[in-house]
């Protein structure tokens, strides 16, 4: 048997969005910790990681480990159909699991609905990026990556990130002509949307394809805060905690040369 | 699987291989007590005293040359006797000529005057001192309308040689001769007209007929004489030889020599062969005499040593340039009437005469027969409304005939695919390797046995257009074809349909005193409507439905209606001509005279043609001796297409003599019928009429109805159909003619000029299943789609099991996304054209991708290029998303699984499923058995070289921690059962690849040797290269159980 009950389900309203661009048949791993997703895109560019701890939900309950094969769009369908502060429960037969039901309750509990999604079996392999030491980690707005992001895809369709000692540059050439965004090590602690943290064993320069920026950025919502993690020709890591639910994790390859 | 275990069962009882064909044709031939070294000359010649002996002997190339001496045109006829002696007659005297009307009041006494202005104005731009020989004051008709069938003054003007004639042609076109002071203009007659072709319309020769050379009439040159290689070399006057029609005796055909050849070149890793660069390495060649089963002369021409090959001659050459003169020397002795090959034209011949020039080998380029006359490559274009532009090369073999089965493939089928091995698989049903231009330096570069090897694939490229040409009789078809419609052999591939006509019509004009006025073409788009289409009413039917044709519809109604163009009325004359009878036909009111005024030459024309058909056709199904049945069989071929394409001539707005008028009203006329018919078989076949049920036409098309008389059982439907055909029939004007042919039952309409049905001729066992315009040839289709289309096709009409079909394509979408399906089914291939496409297009796309890969095996212009869609970036267009199969392959790059579900799959399957579960026809598309889905993870990518494969559990898929390497803890309890299912897969999948690898090693024709063909063609290949794969991958699941025990 398993059952999840999510009190804020906006949280996986959020999460569907940010993913279901990347990807879109994806298993959901459940077990005892927590329910689990890793998926490619279909270009195997990027790579979704995502973790709800069972902390998150109250109550949790999984008794093996098993898939939920879910096609996301279908999936982010039925979410639509709930409210911002529904408080939604998640269930499954954990044997021989074909459908996955979910249960929205509003807030004052006076409006309950039900919904089954038909679960697909997806025969697909595990994929995960080691986790490493970066050579340089950001921490920063979340919104405010957001912004860059946006802004310098007006000029082109890569950005080169630069980190320095003390400041990250995020620059774009185009044919139209150049953009750069220069944000200075600000360890500010009363205003947290102006406040940026480099940590940094040795300087890094990379480039990488603003459409998948772009596409990491809808998980702006789930955190104030997004965390970049930049090695040399190591992919890039954009990560958006959600407190102590979770955190939702994206990664980049960066840019080879011409392509 | 199961159709490669039921095609291996096919080939097991097959012989092996093409060695042991190669040697069975030895063993037959010491039977026959032949000697085992092949003789290359032909038999010899026979004494012929030209006092007694007449000499007689089929021509088979007729050309022209120009008397060096006294510079008079000469035709040459080029041919073979029954015994096979090769023969050049010189045919001399005949000379080029044609009509203008004479100006008004011209007396005889006028005519030498004529001569001398027309000779003034010739004569600055032609240096002959007498170019017109004489001018005639004769009594013709035009063609052109009808004019109460009075003759009219025509001035024939002869002259010596054909420059002279188109000198004078353009001035008295454009009124630059002056005749008693006034300007002389006037429309030429019959002025556009080959010289060749005059001669055989003037002396009644046809394509390929016998001709005979009575004793007395004609000189026998003497060996000092001889100009060309042929063993008779004969003069004759052009009025002294009898040309024999091919009829009775004379159909037969001589003992022609064709000569089959292939070439192989060495060339360099990743280049195509360049002829300033590569060597030829091997030269094989297969001679057959027409008619005989098997060739007589087989041998290879090797540069280097080769080992011995059964029942062959191996020439060894070491040096390339006499490698090149030996083959030359052999292609003269042998003395071919034919030549054969596979893209010879374009590429064999090409490629031989530049190495030739390179190595300097100045004997090599005579190939023809005439001594002295270099064989060059040339540029042509080809330009045809029936087959589309076409750009090849021109080899000149003065005295032989060349037959590019390539060429003759492409304009005569559709196919999806035109390498020799596609095109063997589909007529022979035989695969032979293809080995990649890259490994035959390495084979050349090996030793002696490998050098044999690929002289045996050599040589098996070189009897396969032989066989192929024997399986689809092109030989004899076209020779039936070149002598029904009168033209040279070699016109039926090198022009188009309209020469044919033309052949035709001037024939028949010069019987009936006729002259044809030389138009100029002006080309127009005026489109007229075309035939009409009774609007189908779409539906499963479960009922016979009977078809009804009209047999060649447009050819009888010009007969029917006496269209012509000598019948056809100008309203102006009318009143001129007085009393006269005519029609009005549906189109513009065109009117033409009845029969009786005057037989139109078309409707004659075609009647011949008609009831020469139906005699051919009478003839075939008495004769019994296979191969007369095959002539005849040809020629009633012939005869049809013949007579279809008279329509299209007088249609063709940039022909020689379009008449709209002609071919407007046929069309107009055709309408009307289909129209009329329907009218007539739906008020005749009713209750009130006694009949059980109201018939009901359910869809017309150009010459045909479709009917449903509403009985349920075939007898009724036919006698119907048959009661039907002639009650229609008799409403008609002869010899229009309405024939029941068939009935459907099933029937399956999908749309104007797309159904599908169960074809039934006799009530007790249907004769194949039928399809119209339904996605099982298009080729920019992949293999999938025609397949699931045939299957469910044959379940819903012959196996009458819609809900089979159903499950099928259900099974099949299944399966797509479960990555079950083979590659080969995936593969949609595309011809490279033009070099920059201004959209975008997957294969051109694709093309430049693998350029930058690897410039030496990517395709290049011309080439097919065959691709896969893979998946990637959402909303990423087609063209992003081409991929070359084999790269895919090796990468196990997923494909775009949707892709082929929406963009190929869905619409066919939709539209035959339509018709029959109306809206519920979507559910085939989603449903249950598309939840279901294997998601390959490829090797390469951008992510891939960082990311790290978590073993996930065998039995349920949950990831698994680091200590588990098969299973997790809630499935140790299956581990023995789990294990067992994998060591099955592997045997399974080592089986299956073991089946493939020997499928592959029987098509080679060795066991022992290792397998090089990459035919991109073979489903096999993909086949076996996907199995190899997978047997490694469920390898490496197997031993992740090791750790257990």
């Amino acid at each position: 048997m398993f059952e999840a009950r999510l009190s804020q389900g906006a949280l996986l309203k959020k999460l569907l969005e940010a993913i279901k661009e990347l990807v879109t048949d994806a298993n959901f791993d459940c077990n005892e910790t927590g329910i689990a997703l890793q998926a490619m895109d279909n270009s195997h560019v990027a790579l979704v990681s995502l973790l709800l701890r069972s902390e998150g939900f109250h109550p949790y309950r999984c008794d093996r480990g098993f898939s939920l094969g879910v096609n996301l769009n279908s999936l982010s369908k039925i979410l639509k159909c709930a409210g911002n502060d529904d408080i939604i429960t998640l269930k499954a037969d954990d044997n021989s699991a074909d459908s996955l039901s979910l249960c929205f309750e509003s807030p004052s509990n006076e409006r309950v609905s039900e919904y089954e999604l038909k679960l697909m079996d997806i025969d697909q392999e595990h994929l995960s990026i080691p986790e490493t030491d970066y050579e340089a980690t950001i921490v920063m707005s979340s919104v405010e990556f957001q912004r860059i992001c946006r802004d310098l895809m007006v000029i082109s369709e890569s950005v080169s990130i630069d980190v320095a000692k003390d400041a990250i540059v995020f620059s774009a050439e185009g044919e139209m002509g150049t953009g750069s965004v220069k944000l200075k090590q600000n360890p500010s602690v009363d205003k947290p949307e102006e406040q940026v943290t480099i940590e940094l064993n040795s300087s890094v320069s990379l480039q990488f394809s603003l459409k998948y920026l772009m596409n990491f950025t809808k998980g702006t919502p789930l955190s104030d805060q997004v965390m970049l993690g930049l090695s040399e020709n190591m992919p890039l890591l954009v990560e958006y905690k959600m407190d102590d639910a979770g955190y939702i994790r994206f990664y980049l390859a960066p840019k080879v040369g011409e392509e | 699987m199961s159709t490669f275990s039921t095609r291996n069962k096919k080939k097991a009882n097959a012989p092996s291989s093409f060695e042991n064909q190669l040697a069975l044709l030895q063993d037959s031939e010491s039977a026959n007590a032949e000697k085992a070294h092949q003789v290359w000359t032909r038999p010899s010649v026979p004494n012929i005293d030209p006092n007694r002996d007449s000499i007689i002997f089929q021509q088979i190339e007729i050309d022209d040359t120009i008397d060096p001496e006294s510079r008079e045109p000469i035709i040459r006829m080029f041919g073979i006797t029954e015994i096979g002696n090769s023969v050049l007659c010189y045919v001399t005297g005949f000379r080029p000529y044609f009509y203008i009307p004479a100006p008004i009041g011209f007396k005889e006494n006028d005519l030498s005057n004529l001569q001398k202005q027309i000779t003034r104005a010739i004569q600055p731009e032609n240096s002959l001192k007498k170019p017109i020989e004489r001018i005639e004051l004769t009594f013709k008709e035009s063609i052109w309308g009808y004019h109460g069938n009075k003759k009219s003054q025509f001035l024939k003007i002869i002259f010596s040689e054909v420059r002279a004639m188109n000198v004078a042609r353009r001035l008295i076109e454009d009124g630059a001769i002056k005749y008693n002071e006034r300007q002389l203009r006037e429309m030429t007659f019959e002025s556009n007209i080959s010289y060749v072709l005059r001669f055989m319309i003037d002396c009644k020769v046809t394509g390929a007929n016998w001709i005979e050379l009575p004793p007395k009439n004609y000189n026998l040159r003497t060996n000092s004489l001889e100009t060309s290689t042929c063993q008779l070399e004969i003069d004759i006057k052009y009025d002294r030889f009898i040309s024999h029609p091919p009829e009775g005796e004379w159909s037969k055909v001589a003992p022609l020599r064709i000569l089959s050849f292939d070439i192989e070149c060495a060339g360099r890793k990743g280049i195509f062969p360049d002829p300033t660069e590569d060597p030829v390495i091997q030269i094989a060649n297969m001679v057959t005499r027409q008619g005989e089963k098997h060739p007589f002369i087989r041998n290879v021409f090797t540069l280097n040593s080769c080992a011995p090959i059964v029942a062959t001659d191996v020439i060894e050459c070491y040096d390339q340039g006499k490698m090149l003169q030996a083959w030359r020397d052999f292609v003269i002795e042998v003395d071919p009437d034919v030549i054969i090959g596979y893209n010879t034209t374009n590429f064999d011949f090409p490629y031989l005469l530049d190495r030739a020039q390179h190595l300097n080998v100045k004997k090599f380029p005579y190939l023809g027969r005439m001594k002295g006359i270099k064989t060059e490559a040339k540029d042509t274009k080809f330009s045809s409304k029936a087959y589309g532009t076409r750009e090849n090369k021109f080899i000149n073999l003065e005295g032989r005939l060349q037959l590019d089965m390539l060429q003759v493939m492409q304009r005569d089928h559709k196919l999806r695919s035109y390498t020799l091995n596609s095109v063997c698989a589909h007529f022979l049903g035989e695969q032979k390797e293809e080995v990649h231009h890259s490994i035959i330096t390495d084979l050349q570069n090996g030793n002696d046995e490998s050098r044999r090897r690929l002289a045996i694939y050599c040589l098996k490229d070189a009897i396969l257009p032989q066989r192929l040409m024997d399986k689809l009789m092109c030989i004899i078809n076209y020779l039936e074809m070149a002598r029904v419609t009168g033209v040279p052999f070699n016109y039926l591939l090198s022009r188009g349909q309209q020469i044919k006509v033309i052949s035709q019509l001037y024939r028949k004009a010069f019987e009936q005193n006729l002259v044809i006025p030389a138009l100029k073409s002006e080309g127009s788009d005026d489109q007229f409507e075309g035939a009409t289409v009774i609007e189908p009413e779409r539906g499963f039917y479960n009922v016979p439905i009977a078809t009804l044709d009209f047999s060649s519809l447009y050819p009888s109604i010009m007969i029917a209606h006496n269209l012509c163009y000598t019948t056809l009325l100008d309203i102006k004359d009318i009143d001129k001509l007085g009393d006269v009878d005519y029609i009005t036909t549906p189109y513009n009111n065109a009117k033409f005279v009845k029969v009786h005024h005057r037989k139109g030459l078309l409707p004659t024309i075609l009647e011949d043609l008609l009831s020469a058909r139906k005699k051919a056709k009478a003839d075939l199904k008495k004769e019994t001796d296979p191969f007369k049945k095959a002539v005849l069989d040809g020629r009633q071929l012939a005869l049809k297409i013949s007579a279809n394409s008279v329509y299209g001539f007088t249609g063709a707005t940039v022909g020689k003599l379009p008449c709209i008028e002609i071919s407007a009203s046929v069309t107009a006329y055709g309408r009307q019928m289909i129209e009329k018919t329907k009218q007539e078989v739906e008020s005749q076949y009713t209750i009130a009429n006694g009949y059980q049920h109201d018939a009901h036409i359910i869809y017309g098309d150009t010459d045909s109805v479709m009917v449903k008389f509403g009985v349920d059982n075939l007898v009724d439907a036919m006698a119907l159909g048959r009661e039907a055909a002639d009650y229609v029939t008799r409403k008609f004007v002869k010899p229009i003619k309405l024939e029941f042919e068939k009935v459907y039952f099933p029937y399956l309409l999908i749309n104007k000029k797309r159904y599908a049905g169960l074809y039934w001729t006799n009530p007790d066992k249907w004769d194949k299943l039928d399809t119209k315009g339904i996605e099982t040839v298009r080729r920019d289709n992949c293999l999938l789609v025609q397949n699931v289309i045939e299957t469910c096709l044959r379940k819903m009409l012959i196996d009458r099991d819609v809900s089979g079909a159903e499950e099928y394509a259900k099974k099949t979408i299944s399966d797509l996304l479960q990555n079950k399906i083979d590659m080969s089914q995936l593969v949609i291939t595309k011809a490279l054209s033009k070099s920059d496409y201004s959209a975008k297009q997957p294969h051109h796309e694709l093309a430049e991708r693998m350029r930058k890969r690897d410039a030496g095996s990517a395709p290049t212009l011309g080439d097919r290029v065959a691709y896969v869609i893979v998946k990637s970036t959402k909303g990423a267009a087609a063209y992003e998303k081409s991929e070359d199969p084999i790269y895919v392959l090796e990468n196990n790059i997923p494909i775009d699984t949707n892709y082929y579900l929406e963009n190929q799959l869905s619409k066919p399957l939709l539209r035959i499923f339509e018709p029959i579960l109306g809206d519920k026809a979507q559910s085939l598309l989603a449903g249950d058995h598309t939840r279901v889905v294997q998601i390959a993870t490829p090797t390469i990518g951008g992510l891939m070289k960082f990311a790290v494969k978590t073993a996930t559990c065998l039995g349920c898929k949950t990831p698994l921690s680091k200590k588990d390497t098969a299973v997790c803890r809630h499935c140790k309890p299956k581990l023995g059962e789990l294990y067992q299912r994998q060591l099955d897969t592997v045997n399974k999948l080592e089986v299956h690849f073991a089946r493939l690898w020997t499928q592959c090693q029987r098509c080679q024709g060795s066991l022992h040797q290792d397998i090089l063909c990459s035919s991109k063609d073979c489903p096999i290949w993909y086949m076996r290269k996907k199995a190899q794969k997978d047997v490694q991958d469920a390898n490496n699941l197997l031993e992740r159980f090791n750790y257990a025990w």
